[in-house]
């Protein structure tokens, strides 16, 4: 396994090959290359991490491109991946969010409660003790099924002896909960996120920001159904209730690369450039797979971290599959409605509400999230646009600025600015994409300046990514940054679709383990883990009955 | 004066009427006391203007438990249903969308919007059915907590579980997706033609504060699917003499039974004696005594108007607070002189013998929602209509015509101005809308009542105007209904019982809370200590 780059590139044989090098691509890698798997992992695009990548933005101006905030990872994962040793430094800013608001002040919440709380105080007073009760409460449930996000769901149709097992063990969690947060926990899941923070906040401000959580990537408003079940989703990956707000040094792209260098250290091999344009099947098993340039590279088991649209509607052939598992396939909901703009700034925005602020603590307060969108409604009516198929007017950011944590990434002095903006449906009605690009950059730009007037004058270049080109260059299919709806109908045992939530497919030796799979998006590796265990466990199997055959 | 009783119903409503039924035909001594001079709280006939009866409030039946008509004998009891045929959904392009109960007919009208609809909707009505047979033994359950340790409990959830585990695959999906899906998402998977999902898609938002397009709102379409009259699935029907007759026939068979009845008698309090309750205190000063009272109220008005606050945990308080009982809906009911006549299907035709819905496409019914997300009334709102007087004449006078209109949305709570001064201009909004379809309505009407969430809490007691005593979203469904903790038509309160609407299976004429509860209670009796 410690094999050198050079005599690994001899060896045409694999035991596995990995379509896609985004992180949970690269994390199923590093477990299966470690146990003894020979693995291959073939990316489309130039670079490792899918989602998770820098980018140049500009002369001199580097950018986390898309995703820009990653983790937590498992501890077990972040243990065995070492990734400090692969040289990812992570760090989580502090304060950790920021946002003005209209009247001219802002709220800047730091990762600490107590210290949080203190600040929103000065809105009100309600709030700030509410906000220590609600963070404990939602952490308290969130994290009741933090555990089983990093589990396989069972068969619902022959649940195993472990299946029933971790089912006794999930409910004796849920009775741990205790009746009133076990009955919140059924309520919360089932409900409009603006419901929810109504039920334990006065202040739009602190409204708008928990519920934004709920609508994240989501295409949902806050006043819609299931948006509380994103939020406990988000809690229960993320465990802060101010969202993770963690950035690598060097970007998005250093964590990744980071990802590789482990998955290589353990014997993955890892190519670039390098294009699927389908999978092999033979009498219901794969054999391997076709590049774009028509190479056939065999290997017994197929693990993609494609989404599901894409590797079952577009990299295997209709008629090796049901035509019923077809049917879910194609109603599997995974149209999107982020955009991605990045800003190459020549200073720092000026934000009205840190005017009076000293130069290390209007650094300090923008070093995290900062949040626009300052109420409930704002947040609904940012959504309702999307609902017939235009942009929002007024468009619901979540903002970094990450030369602040790393100023490598930009010239002395200079700023870069990623921008996750809400709601750009992928299908629009009136328009199409490439040429909307512009009215949707204006519109953030002018929803951002409204809190930093002069922005505009800042901005050297901005890189705008609609849905449409999240689809072409990530290969994200309906521009979907989580492989599909965060529903509760495409959740857990039917991640992507009932009955192939355990990272099986139809098809014999082909996997996935992609955010299309149980628990879902967000740069947590948790699909990559899962995914990899259970590849690992057939393969003992398999070896298993040889060895008894032999 | 005083008097004692077993039990005691406050409300006369639907269900207050059948849970007294059922508990006077188990021996015990019932007294139900309405607080309006008629009986039949939501489920009402007046004769509103001279020589017109209106359903004033509801006016349509298809969810009336069949066991309950079968049981209290409602048919020797006067209750007569005259089937609803069909629903017409005028569109603006002058085309129609006219669904009858004859498949082969409706058949051949979705092939006129689209051939692969006509084909899914086979498969789709099929599917449903098949998802209304499992959930129907639901509604009959009294729902269990699934955060006790109680083996009954235990064994119910289980249960539950090992009937979803015996549904095939694809029903186990479609369900999971009924729970959870927006009724616009789930139908999306179905068909294509916009009018047509419109259509359907409204009935999985009546009475509820969501759009179309907000996850939850399947199940709502399904809880309206489940109608049930004499055993044939997905059928609506008109009572003779209006849904007042459906009060009146129970009132009838609870009488026979034993129970005696009170109307114009408002109840001010519940009479709590050392945490439990001892009767009720009327608003002229009478008490009632009994060891058991059954409240039809919604919990709003149960608790913190009959009980008081004072005399509960908070955590109960708070729950009840939370509970949402944002009224969405308003009824204009409108005395005519000559049928309506739709541009889209002139004449007076089988089509107004129906439902009429005035519900043309996806974007116009998430339209009105959007307006009353923002407090506002909807500018062009989903309306559902019939005409009783084509199926029973002595409505109105001889060749006159009630026209029952069920508006949404309107929310109770206005960001602008007060239900009192927009009352009108909401009646205005909902004419002009039906004229757009059928522009002769403004000449033949000749007399108008419109009822604003407001009025509906006014007038029927109903909080907010929520005309199912609580939103009927997954968060107030089954075990968390009304609160969690309190899904067992029980309260903190020890005697005193919920058996209305709000409590499990929920709003509609369909008098399952209301059973479920007189088991509840019958149950209790005999246990020792009760």
């Amino acid at each position: 396994m410690e094999a050198s780059g050079h005599v690994r590139s001899i060896v045409k044989s694999y035991d596995a090959i990995i379509i896609g090098g985004g992180h949970n691509g690269l994390v199923a890698a590093f477990y299966l290359a470690k146990a003894g798997v020979r693995v291959l992992v073939l990316e489309r695009r130039d670079r490792v991490g899918g989602a998770a990548v820098t980018d140049d933005l500009y002369p001199g101006f580097r950018c986390p491109t898309l995703a820009h905030a990653a983790g937590p990872l498992h501890p077990t994962v972040a243990r065995d991946l070492a990734l400090h040793r692969h040289g990812v430094r992570l760090t989580e800013p502090d304060p950790r969010l920021f946002a003005p608001q209209p009247d001219g002040r802002a709220l800047v919440l730091h990762t600490e409660t107590t210290r949080a709380a203190a600040s929103i105080g000065a809105f009100s007073k309600h709030d700030s003790e509410q906000y220590v009760a609600f963070s404990e409460c939602l952490e308290k449930i969130g994290g009741a099924f933090r555990d089983f996000l990093w589990r396989t769901p069972p068969s619902t149709e022959n649940p195993t002896a472990n299946d029933v097992w971790q089912l006794l063990k999930a409910a004796r969690r849920f009775r741990g909960l205790g009746k009133r947060n076990g009955f919140r926990l059924l309520r919360w899941l089932a409900m409009p996120v603006a419901d929810l923070v109504a039920e334990w906040f006065e202040t739009d401000a602190l409204q708008a920001i928990v519920s934004a959580r709920g609508i994240y990537g989501m295409n949902l408003g806050p006043k819609s159904a299931g948006s509380g079940m994103a939020l406990l989703l988000q809690q229960a990956l993320g465990g802060h209730v101010l969202a993770t707000a963690a950035s690598a040094k060097g970007g998005l792209g250093a964590f990744s690369k980071g990802l590789a260098a482990a998955a290589g250290a353990a014997g993955a091999e890892i190519r670039t450039g390098t294009e699927v344009a389908r999978v092999d099947v033979q009498r219901g098993s794969t054999t391997g797979v076709v590049l774009s340039d028509g190479t056939t590279i065999a290997a017994r088991l197929i693990v993609s971290g494609a989404d599901p649209k894409r590797t079952f509607l577009n990299l295997v052939a209709a008629s090796d599959l049901d035509p019923s598992f077809v049917t879910a396939i194609q109603r599997y909901r995974a149209s999107g409605t982020m955009a991605k703009i990045n800003l190459a700034l020549d200073a720092l925005p000026e934000f009205t509400a840190l005017a009076s602020a000293t130069a290390t603590e209007r650094t300090a307060a923008l070093g995290g999230r900062i949040h626009i969108g300052p109420d409930v409604d704002y947040l609904e009516r940012a959504f309702d646009a999307s609902k017939y198929g235009g942009y929002s007017e007024h468009p619901y950011l979540d903002v970094t600025i990450p030369t602040i944590a790393d100023p490598t990434l930009a010239p002395d002095g200079q700023h870069v600015m990623s921008i996750c903006a809400q709601f750009a449906p992928y299908h629009l009605r009136n328009e199409k994409w490439p040429a909307a690009r512009r009215g949707l950059g204006d519109r953030v730009i002018r929803a951002l300046a409204a809190y930093a007037p002069r922005l505009e004058d800042r901005i050297l270049h901005r890189q705008i990514l609609t849905p449409v080109d999240l689809e072409t260059t990530y290969g994200l299919t309906g521009g979907h940054i989580f492989h599909g709806e965060h529903a509760l109908d495409q959740f857990f045992t039917m991640r992507p679709v009932l009955g192939w939530a355990q990272y099986r497919t139809p098809i014999a030796g082909l996997y996935l383990c992609g955010a299309g799979t149980h628990p879902g998006g967000g740069i947590t590796g948790a699909c990559g883990f899962n995914a990899s265990r259970e590849i690992l466990r057939d393969l003992r199997k398999a070896s298993g009955s040889r060895r008894t055959q032999g | 004066m005083t008097s004692r009783y077993d039990a005691i119903i406050i409300g006369g409503g639907h269900n207050g009427l059948v849970t007294a039924a059922y508990l006077a035909r188990g021996g015990k001594k019932t007294l139900v006391l309405e607080r309006r001079r008629v009986l039949g709280g939501a489920a009402v006939t007046e004769e509103v203007f001279p020589g017109f009866r209106f359903s004033v409030c509801s006016y349509v039946v298809s969810l009336l438990r069949p066991e309950i008509i079968r049981e209290l004998e409602l048919a020797r009891h006067g209750l007569e249903i005259l089937p609803l045929d069909g629903t017409f959904t005028p569109m603006p392009d002058g085309d129609y969308l006219w669904r009858v109960n004859d498949h082969a007919e409706t058949r051949r009208e979705l092939s006129r919007h689209s051939r692969r609809d006509a084909e899914a909707y086979e498969e789709y009505s099929r599917a449903m059915v098949d998802m209304g047979r499992f959930v129907k033994p639901i509604l009959g359950m009294t729902p269990f907590d699934p955060t006790s340790c109680d083996p009954r409990s235990l064994m119910q959830l289980l249960s539950l579980g090992k009937r979803f585990r015996a549904l095939p695959r694809c029903s186990q999906q479609l369900q999971v997706q009924l729970a959870t899906m927006s009724a616009a998402d789930f139908l999306d998977q179905w068909f294509e033609t916009d009018v047509l999902k419109a259509t359907m898609a409204a009935s999985g938002v009546t009475g509820t504060f969501l759009g179309v397009r907000s996850p939850g709102t399947a199940y709502v379409l399904l809880h309206h699917y489940m109608g049930e009259i004499d055993g044939a699935f997905r059928s609506w029907g008109l009572p003779r003499g209006g849904t007042g007759a459906i009060s009146n026939a129970i009132a009838s068979a609870a009488r026979e039974a034993g129970a005696e009845i009170r109307t114009g008698a408002p109840v001010a309090k519940v009479l709590l004696n050392r945490g439990r309750t001892s009767g009720v205190l009327l608003e002229n000063g009478d008490s009632v005594f009994a060891n058991i009272v059954a409240s039809s109220v919604d919990p709003r008005l149960t608790f913190f108007k009959m009980v008081g606050k004072e005399h509960l945990p908070d955590d109960f308080v708070e729950d009840v607070s939370r509970y949402k009982l944002r009224g969405s809906s308003g009824k204009v009911n409108l005395a005519l002189d000559a049928l309506p006549n739709f541009t889209s299907l002139p004449g007076a035709g089988p089509h107004l013998r129906g439902g009429l819905t005035i519900s043309p496409s996806v974007d116009y019914m998430e339209r009105a929602y959007d307006d009353a997300k923002y407090g506002k009334y909807s500018r062009h709102p989903y309306i559902d209509m019939v005409i009783p007087t084509l199926s029973d004449p002595s409505m109105a006078p001889p060749g006159k015509h009630v026209l029952s209109c069920f508006v949404q949305y309107a929310p109770y709570h206005l960001r602008s101005g007060t239900w009192d001064d927009q009352r009108e201009r909401f009646g205005d909004s909902v004419v002009d809308t039906i004229a757009e379809y059928a522009p002769n309505l403004k000449d033949i009407i000749l007399h108008r009542q419109v009822l604003t969430p407001l009025d509906l809490e006014r007038e029927f007691g109903l909080t907010e105007g929520n005309i199912f005593q609580g939103e009927l979203t997954l968060e107030q469904l089954f075990f968390l209904r009304p609160v969690p903790g309190w899904a067992r038509y029980r309260t903190p309160v020890r005697g005193l019982y919920l058996c209305g609407s709000s409590t499990h299976p929920g709003g509609g004429i369909m008098g399952a809370s209301g059973r479920n509860a007189a088991q509840r209670i019958l149950r209790r009796w005999r246990l020792p200590g009760t």
